[in-house]
């Protein structure tokens, strides 16, 4: 009897924690979020549905965005096949100096970006060695698109790695074991047995990826060059719409930007949830 | 050399240094206090040496210590944070654009160009360096269209800096010889020339970054920028282009901001000092050329005579070039499509 009475209270109490917990996430992703996003659409339309058009439809806004995609995505190719290996090798192979190697994962994220590019550009510049070495073979780095690849892997690394590796920690080991000692190879083992249990991570990680590259400004003003229609991008377009006193054509071009972005994370999502446990879609 | 890049790099939008904040606390008045906003550019001369020379003048005459607060970025950045709403009493900036934005704005009400020298406290030129020996033989503006050369300059969409440099090569190919040199269309010049561009860094100083790391044959820039990095041990040559542009950096009272904080006083000392022969020295030896024609006179004798100098006022002052030269349809933009279209 007292317990059934004391029910009703009990659920009342938790449904009102729940309540102020919603109310505060709703309240700081309004605040911090919804509402810096919502002042760059109103800056970016300021001038109108015909200004806003105006302003992401000349050749070098068309030129950057294209580029920036272009680049985001070869990046996202890149980090996701990569990302997964370097998961797989921290998580399952053991070699000497792993734990650094673990440490130093997470580099990237502490290095402010301008730096980064200042290091790729002594590294590979036209007049490294590494850059002459290219330059004789006719590849140009630094100052071209691979250099604003390499920027983006760089300051990207580890979004995937370190989302693909706490699976790899929790999935057991002993399935991909098992394939094995049935007559699997181990790559058909890891194909046929772990990968199908990475992809919800590996879609995430990548897709974080793409999105934070799609912003890039530090280190790619620093290793592309610059040049409109050809090496700018949209990030140091947007840049240079603020220097030159055009904030709503800066807004306008970041507002596809965040399109871009949000599009995928929804196409991406949609796509995942068949293949993840329904608390987690 | 990492470290520094990023030190010296312009991305920040206030760099805000407390000079001194500690020191006044031991002296028994409490110090005045004034806040300046100034163009990167002038951080070493000014926090080196012409804001403590301030200080000791400023306590002399007045008996009452002052502490100077000053925030450097680029010129536009800082122009467009006092307009938001860093309340700086004096803006010491590298475009006379950027001082009028705040007349714009409502906090310049005053006609700043009537102090000393229209408003400006010092000068440089655009000017071009190049390898030890000039390897390339780079002598002036028509020399930057060759095919075996590599030009760098900054975008001028992101640096004020380069819009000098931008106006400087629009207004020497109006002018002989380099008028006969590129025919009648100016945007021609500024095709050509931009057609052997391959990196445009984001700032003057970035460019000359570049150029130090071993990129590119010749760079454009700020003739003090040079005359800074030979002294930093820099191997590069100045050369001077036949005619060139004389670059002007004004500081004004900000009326507004001043009168709220009761620095009036104050604001037109500082800007009263920075005209005076001691501060117009201090200039000089930080690369720039002084506006007191005396002072230049005394300390031009170190700098590169310019065989053509002319200013923004001979290309019609800047507002007025700004729409032949950078709107939409001005000369760079036609340049720029002439470029893709030969690509």
């Amino acid at each position: 009897m007292t317990e059934l009475a004391s029910r009703p209270r009990h659920t009342r109490r938790i449904g009102a924690l729940r309540l102020g917990v919603r109310s505060m996430v709703v309240a700081y992703l309004g605040a911090f979020v919804l509402l810096p996003l919502s002042a760059v659409l109103k800056v970016g339309f300021s001038k109108g549905l015909w200004g806003f058009a105006q302003a992401i439809l000349t050749p070098d806004a068309i030129a950057a965005l294209w580029l920036t995609l272009q680049t985001s995505l070869a990046m996202a190719a890149i980090n996701a096949l990569l990302g997964t290996w370097i998961a797989y090798a921290l998580a399952r192979v053991n070699f000497p100096g792993r734990t650094l190697v673990n440490a130093l994962i997470d580099l990237p994220f502490a290095i402010p970006t301008l730096v980064t590019g200042v290091m790729l550009v002594v590294l590979f510049g036209p007049q490294s060695s590494f850059g002459l070495w290219f330059g004789e073979h006719g590849v140009r780095i630094m100052y071209a698109r691979p250099g604003i690849v390499l920027a983006l892997l760089f300051v990207t690394l580890p979004f995937v790695v370190r989302t693909v590796q706490p699976v790899l920690y929790e999935m057991d080991i002993a399935n991909e074991e098992a394939a094995i000692t049935l007559g699997a190879s181990p790559f058909l083992a890891f194909r046929k047995v772990t990968l199908p249990g990475l992809w919800p991570a590996i879609r995430t990680g990548t897709l974080l990826s793409f999105s934070r590259a799609l912003g890039e400004f530090g280190s790619v003003v620093i290793v592309s060059g610059n040049i409109p229609r050809r090496t700018l991008t949209a990030a140091v377009l947007i840049y240079g719409e603020i220097e030159s006193g055009r904030p709503e054509a800066a807004a306008a071009v970041s507002a596809v930007l965040l399109a871009v972005a949000f599009m995928s994370i929804v196409l991406v999502e949609n796509f995942q949830r068949g293949g993840l446990p329904r608390e987690l879609a | 050399m990492c470290v520094i890049a990023a030190a010296r790099a312009q991305i920040f939008l206030l760099l805000v240094t407390v000079g001194c904040a500690h020191a006044d606390r031991a002296t028994k008045r409490p110090a005045e206090v004034l806040t300046i906003s100034a163009f990167s550019v002038v951080r070493e001369a000014y926090d080196g040496a012409l804001l403590p020379a301030f200080s000791h003048w400023y306590e002399k005459r007045t008996g009452r210590p002052v502490r100077v607060e000053a925030s450097y970025g680029a010129s536009g950045s800082q122009s467009r944070a006092v307009v938001e709403g860093f309340e700086a009493d004096v803006v010491v900036l590298s475009m006379p654009d950027d001082v009028d934005r705040l007349r714009r704005a409502g906090l310049i009400t005053h006609d700043y160009e009537a102090a000393p020298y229209h408003g400006l406290v010092s000068h440089s030129i655009v000017a071009f360096a190049v390898r030890p020996g000039n390897p390339k033989g780079i002598h002036d503006w028509v020399d930057l269209t060759r095919s075996d050369v590599e030009v760098l300059t900054a975008n001028p969409s992101t640096s004020g800096g380069a819009i000098w440099n931008v106006a400087a090569l629009y207004g020497a190919a109006q002018r002989e010889p380099a008028k006969t040199q590129f025919g009648d269309d100016p945007s021609e010049a500024l095709a050509r020339v931009l057609s052997r561009v391959e990196i445009m860094d984001r700032s003057g100083r970035d460019s000359v970054q570049t150029f130090e790391r071993g990129m590119g044959d010749v760079v454009v820039t700020y003739e003090n920028e040079i005359v800074v990095g030979q002294r930093a041990g820099r191997q590069y040559v100045q050369v001077t282009p036949h005619s060139t542009l004389r670059i002007d950096n004004p500081a004004a009272l900000v009326d507004v901001y001043a009168d709220e904080h009761g620095r009036r006083e104050l604001a037109e000392l500082f800007l009263q000092y920075l005209r005076s022969p001691a501060a117009q020295r201090i200039f000089a030896r930080s690369g720039l050329r002084p506006a007191d024609p005396d002072i230049a006179a005394e300390t031009d004798v170190a700098r590169p005579p310019v065989a053509d100098l002319f200013t923004m006022d001979d290309l019609g002052g800047f507002s007025k070039l700004k729409e032949k030269l950078l709107s939409p349809q001005g000369a760079y933009s036609r340049a720029l499509e002439k470029v893709v279209a030969r690509r």
